[in-house]
């Protein structure tokens, strides 16, 4: 073989690949994905759907289709027949979206949200809080890095503004959650300092959204969770034909203590016999958690400055915590009830009126699906208040920010009336 | 100060494949040198500048201080013992080189179990560093190396493809092949190698351990964590997963650091040959980490063994052997860090090669066992099956399970 030949039997095959590949991803593909897709990616709770594009900004400007954005965590996970999907399947107009797993707090969905602004604009959201959220560092870099890919992080970066405090928070935490390495991290550093990207930069940041939106659009519909043929349309028959809440609610009360029968905690069978029967050391297990004093609140408060941003009318809910089981934990509910006195001062304070506190409702019986998770009745009274919010016209929110709320301040100030009155009086007019 | 170190983005190692674009597109003027017959030194030099300070720039940059300040610190070492050994050849000097020069990586080690923190003397890739200069001070006394200045040195120490995590090389073997431009031949024969060991890499380390070091081996901590301080059967699932991930990330890098080397006309020495299918721990140790386990090997178990044989220390052979597998996994359990679990670990390696030597010998003297395929395969399924659990110990994981106190979610 002469040198010619074998330089070519070493890179030939690589060169050619490369080529293939590149006109593969240099290819703009339009995603068109059939409505039984979007049904499928709306209660998938799929990574997938939650850190790339194309499915959800189709979904959203579906103007037939109706779907609502519904943000939260782990309790979307919490399927039984009462369940927001399958309730508007069954007597709603609109379809919710649902984007929400375990530790998709503040942040992740900041990112989510930025990469569908345009579909949010002046439309409705729901927006599910945990105080469980509020630990004291805030969202764990792992999560974060789950569910936020480079390709959200590049949207974020590509309409980031280094004058606007919000972003310059953002960015300083992007910088840390990604563990400091790359490109993304730089930019974003660079945001943090208040400085412009250089025309380089964008066009990097320009040319990689556009390779990622190609492979978004080829992939992103495959490796769906068939969430809905399983727990969704068949519980859906489950229901009665006409709505009626009373009837409903009584209904979620008597199945939830059926299925909850093998322990006195009101617990799922299922989750008791797996999670709680053999665990030791519950006992006093919660008794130092606190959620008064983290980063999170502040995390909180770029998501509401990108919900007045893309002027969406949201209604926010408070998640309640199971009693019975808190008392064997020793969670300190006062603290819990401060916690969410803390989140709805926030709210309020800045016009977000719209919200449903459940903190307190979480020794209601059949008001949990376990331990930290509403469910059944809970579920039930849940679609009962947002469903006329969600299927009528409402008037224009009007969302007033302020910045005192990203300080360390207050996420680190306890929110005793006292010193709630007291931070009122110096920041807020 | 030096935040503009801090603002540029940090490429570690061969972490991304885009990474290897950057990389590869630098280095093609040095592979077209080479086919011609040119070694471009200060192009070289600077490539492996720019890419070994994208390692340590961005917020780890105090590591990039540390980095600089230890290969001087070795350089002066090194190069003053090479010169005294020119003249004398004294012990005591030899050893008083040789501690100077784990010095800092002793510091390191021991720090976190110390004071509770990591020393600022630490940087990634610093135990493999500390192999390089200690094997180049040992191969000095034995007068293997002739030929010696302090830009040989640093170049040997810094060589860009295997700074981080290796595979460890030897002095002599990379000065052989770093003075001389291969033959257009032999270099089209290292690209031939080259290619095929980067896209191995990326099957293992960007697609298998993908689904190990992401997917698998979390899920399964996470499981097992649940039962927590309890064994579970996901503890188990926890020891497959991990021996997956370890061996699939460990492998992938290194076949990337040696297709890398090979593609700078270096034969950095391969690190894995097919571990999991050894056949006992010792062939085992042959096929896992082999630069690594061969140093050891080299010189703690061979320096032990010669100078306990001259000494007479032992009166038995076996014992002797016994007592030096020991000592060397016991200080290569030490080197990965000083905790409970990776001193277990090397305690486990070190019985495990003394009972499998004493097997070997029992069975020669009262079985008459052929070797067969079932046999190869029930002695590999052990050999398998040890490994896994020694990477459990090895983990960390069960210090979590039983030792940190659950906070938080």
């Amino acid at each position: 073989m002469t040198n010619k030949q074998k330089l070519w039997s070493i890179f030939g095959p690589v060169l050619i690949a490369a080529g293939l590949a590149l006109v593969v991803f240099a290819i703009p593909w339009k995603s068109n994905n059939s409505p039984a897709t979007l049904q499928k990616a709306a209660v998938s709770l799929s990574p997938n759907v939650f850190k790339n594009r194309a499915i959800k900004v189709q979904a959203l400007a579906d103007k037939k289709a109706n779907y609502v954005p519904f943000f939260g965590s782990s309790e979307f996970n919490r399927m039984d027949r009462y369940y927001p999907a399958t309730m508007a399947a069954k007597y709603h107009h609109y379809r919710p979206f649902m984007f929400g797993s375990r530790g998709t707090q503040s942040l992740p969905q900041l990112f989510n949200m930025t990469m569908m602004a345009p579909q949010m604009k002046n439309k409705k959201a729901v927006f599910v809080i945990s105080p469980q959220w509020f630990v004291k560092k805030g969202v764990m870099p792992d999560a974060f890095r789950y569910y936020n890919g480079t390709y959200a992080n590049l949207v974020w970066l590509a309409q980031a503004n280094p004058k606007s405090p919000y972003d310059r928070y953002t960015a300083k935490r992007l910088g840390e959650l990604t563990s400091d390495s790359g490109t993304v991290a730089s930019y974003a550093y660079k945001i943090e300092r208040g400085e412009q990207l250089n025309a380089f930069e964008r066009a990097n940041i320009k040319v990689r959204i556009a390779l990622l939106a190609h492979e978004d659009n080829l992939f992103s519909g495959f490796f769906l969770k068939d969430n809905y043929q399983k727990r969704i349309q068949p519980r859906e028959k489950l229901l009665p034909k006409r709505y009626d809440y009373d009837r409903l609610y009584a209904q979620a009360v008597k199945a939830h203590a059926k299925a909850t029968n093998n322990n006195d905690l009101g617990v799922l069978n299922s989750f008791y016999d797996q999670r709680i029967k053999h665990a030791k050391h519950i006992a006093g297990s919660q008794k130092h958690f606190s959620y008064l004093k983290s980063p999170e609140y502040a995390d909180l408060q770029v998501v509401l400055n990108q919900l007045k941003k893309t002027n969406t009318n949201v209604v926010f809910m408070i998640t309640p915590v199971n009693t019975k089981w808190e008392q064997k934990t020793g969670l300190d509910m006062q603290m819990y009830y401060q916690t969410a006195k803390k989140i709805k001062f926030q709210l309020q304070a800045q016009g977000f009126n719209h919200i449903i506190d459940y903190s307190h409702a979480g020794s209601k019986p059949g008001f949990m699906n376990d331990t930290i998770h509403i469910g059944w009745a809970g579920w039930v009274d849940f679609d009962h208040r947002i469903a006329p919010f969600l299927d009528n016209p409402q008037p224009a929110p009007h969302y007033h920010m302020n910045e005192a709320f990203l300080s360390t301040e207050w996420q680190n100030l306890t929110p005793t009336a006292t010193n709630l009155q007291q931070f009122k009086a110096q920041h807020l007019k | 100060m030096l935040t503009w170190m801090q603002d540029l983005p940090n490429f570690t190692a061969y972490g991304t494949p885009t990474y290897f674009i950057y990389l590869l597109v630098a280095l093609l003027p040095l592979g077209i040198g080479l086919y011609f017959g040119k070694r471009f030194s200060w192009y070289e030099a600077l490539v492996s500048f720019v890419f070994i300070f994208l390692m340590f720039d961005g917020q780890s940059y105090q590591q990039a201080f540390s980095l600089v300040a230890y290969i001087i610190y070795q350089t002066v070492i090194v190069i003053s013992y090479f010169h005294y050994r020119q003249k004398q050849n004294a012990s005591a000097i030899f050893y008083l080189a040789v501690f100077l020069s784990l010095l800092p990586i002793i510091i390191v080690k021991f720090s976190p179990a110390m004071v509770g923190h990591n020393s600022l003397l630490g940087f990634l890739g610093i135990s493999y560093l500390t192999f390089r200069a200690a094997g180049t001070i040992i191969e000095t006394r034995d007068g293997v190396v002739k030929d010696l200045n302090w830009w040989k040195f640093v170049r040997f120490m810094a060589f860009m493809p295997t700074i981080t995590s290796g595979p460890i090389d030897r002095y002599r073997r990379f000065a052989k092949d770093y003075q001389q431009v291969p033959s257009r031949e032999k270099y089209l024969d290292l690209v031939a190698k080259a290619v095929p060991y980067l896209f191995i890499g990326f099957v293992y380390e960007f697609v298998i351990d993908y689904f190990f070091g992401q997917l698998w081996y979390p899920f399964m901590v996470k499981q097992a964590l649940l039962s927590a301080p309890h064994l579970s059967w996901w503890v188990v699932g926890v020891a497959y997963t991990y021996a997956g991930h370890l061996y699939f990330n460990f492998a992938g890098y290194s076949f990337f650091a040696v297709a890398i080397s090979y593609l700078m006309g270096v034969q950095t020495p391969i690190n894995f040959n097919k571990p999991f299918l050894a056949k006992n721990i010792k062939e085992f140790w042959n096929r896992w980490h082999m630069t690594l386990s061969f140093w050891f090997r080299d010189y703690i178990f061979m320096r032990f063994v010669f100078m306990a044989t001259k000494k007479k220390w032992f009166k038995n052979r076996n014992v002797l052997s016994s007592v030096a597998y020991m000592l060397n996994m016991m200080v290569m359990g030490f080197w990965h860090g000083v905790t409970w679990y990776y001193i277990l670990y090397g305690f486990m390696h070190g019985l495990a090669l003394v009972v499998n030597d004493w097997w070997l010998r029992y069975k020669r003297k009262h079985f008459k066992i052929k070797s067969t395929k079932w046999t190869k395969f029930v002695a590999g399924f052990i050999t398998f099956n040890f490994v896994v659990l020694s990477f459990l110990v090895f983990c960390g994981f069960l210090d979590k399970l039983w030792f940190v106190v659950p906070g938080h979610h």
